[in-house]
């Protein structure tokens, strides 16, 4: 129960393109990093689904209620990530935890973003113990994302025989 | 066999002599060297009374098992059954059933027992369903005997235990008003421990969840939010009814994730309220 009191009180909203309204209340418990995320949103939309090149993943928290969707785009050539992006309804950490993510696959392989660790993240940001599943939900979210674009290469291989 | 008459008593019994020095046989009042027994006729032998709880602590262990009773631990103010509570203050035994946050022969304000649940507080059964009219009653009911305000000139003791009590009964009154959290606190007296930090990836969960979400933040007016909030609370009161099957059929799985499902809906009408 504190903990999701706790959860309450830092809850900052959801990150979508809008300006932030001035009820955001910055509780000294976020770093400013987390505050840069949610005031300058990087990344955040949506790619198309179908789009054979586009990998989609989609995780949850469903203790907290958190939705988290990020989504990559691959050079089918190299293999490297050349575009990300992500919309995630929940706290303040969730949506920086994904930004973040989105930051850091853009320009690598996807074997390299496999290794991204939530610790990585976490300490990236500051967030404190209470936090920390966000940026667990961040790391999910990249290894759904390269697994559902792998899915996506696989069903479409043999057809292009 | 003697039998004898004084102001006080009619005492009829039998005493085997076996000293030499002569029998006292008296009334109440008078006062008996320590070393004989005493007859009490109208009252029968403590031993045999199984509705007597002030017993004398002598050998409670023989009356137990003579008895057949529930075993109170003694003192018996730090026993985990309530049934067996006794007032620290006048020393009057709790009640058989429900809470003892107060006493009710005195007033005082009881310790926390914490094995004690919130349903007993409300005198509910522990159960899903109930008549969440009659909270706000009983809470109001207890926190005139507990609130701290009332035991200003009290002693320190009692006032740290009115804090504490009062802080229960309302910790108790929101967790029951509230049916998620209601059904959370159910699985977790049943000692269902839900992972707080498992993540989900049920795509059909999540995708509908995140075009609810979606729609909350695109709504341009309060029409629409109204239309999506009556859609979302019959979606919660369908899933909390399901949670009421699955919990009462102990299907414990299904439980679960019926409030996952009840939490992402509460998260929406939260959202949808700021927005009004």
């Amino acid at each position: 129960m504190l903990r999701l009191a706790l959860k309450r009180s830092l809850r900052l909203g959801p990150a979508v393109s809008h300006t932030p309204s001035a009820a955001m209340v910055v509780s000294r418990g976020y770093h400013e990093r987390v505050v840069d995320h949610y005031n300058n949103p990087r990344n955040v939309g949506s790619f198309d689904k179908e789009d054979p090149n586009v990998g989609t993943g989609l995780v949850g928290a469903p203790a907290c209620g958190d939705v988290m969707k990020l989504q990559i785009k691959v050079d089918e050539d190299s293999g490297k990530i050349v575009d990300a992006c992500f919309k995630t309804f929940g706290c303040g950490s969730a949506i920086a935890s994904s930004s973040v993510a989105t930051e850091w696959v853009k320009g690598k392989q996807m074997e390299e973003v496999l290794t991204i660790k939530n610790t990585e993240i976490a300490k990236h940001l500051s967030l404190p113990p209470v936090k920390l599943h966000c940026s667990m939900l961040a790391e999910d979210a990249i290894k759904a994302a390269v697994k559902d674009y792998e899915l996506k290469k696989a069903k479409a291989a043999p057809e292009q025989e | 066999m003697l039998a004898f008459e004084d102001n006080q008593n009619i005492c009829i019994g039998t005493i085997e002599n076996t000293s030499s020095s002569p029998v006292y046989l008296s009334s109440g009042t008078s006062p008996v060297p320590p070393h004989l027994p005493r007859l009490h006729p109208l009252k029968p032998s403590p031993l045999l009374s199984p509705s007597n709880s002030f017993l004398p602590p002598i050998d409670s262990q023989l009356r137990n098992n003579l008895l057949d009773l529930p075993r109170c631990g003694f003192p018996r103010n730090l026993s985990s059954s309530n049934s067996c509570s006794s007032c620290w203050n006048c020393g009057s035994v709790g009640p058989t059933s429900g809470a003892f946050l107060a006493c009710g022969s005195c007033g005082a304000v009881q310790p926390v027992d914490s094995s004690v649940d919130y349903f007993q507080i409300f005198g509910m059964k522990k159960m899903y369903e109930i008549e969440e009219g009659d909270l706000e009653g009983i809470y109001k009911d207890w926190q005139k005997k507990l609130h701290p305000d009332l035991v200003h000139s009290k002693s320190e003791k009692e006032k740290g235990f009115a804090a504490e009590q009062s802080a229960r009964v309302i910790d108790a009154y929101r967790t029951l008003k509230n049916p998620l959290s209601r059904a959370l606190y159910l699985l977790k007296l049943e000692q269902i421990h839900v992972d707080e930090e498992k993540t989900v990836s049920d795509p059909d969960l999540l995708m509908e969840m995140m075009e609810m979400r979606e729609a909350v933040e695109e709504a341009k007016d309060t029409q629409s939010l109204y239309e999506i909030q009556s859609k979302v609370k019959k979606k919660l009161d369908s899933w909390s009814n399901s949670f009421k099957e699955a919990f009462s059929k102990q299907d414990f799985d299904s439980a679960v994730n019926c409030t996952q499902r009840m939490k992402y809906y509460e998260r929406a009408l939260e959202e949808i309220t700021k927005k009004l």
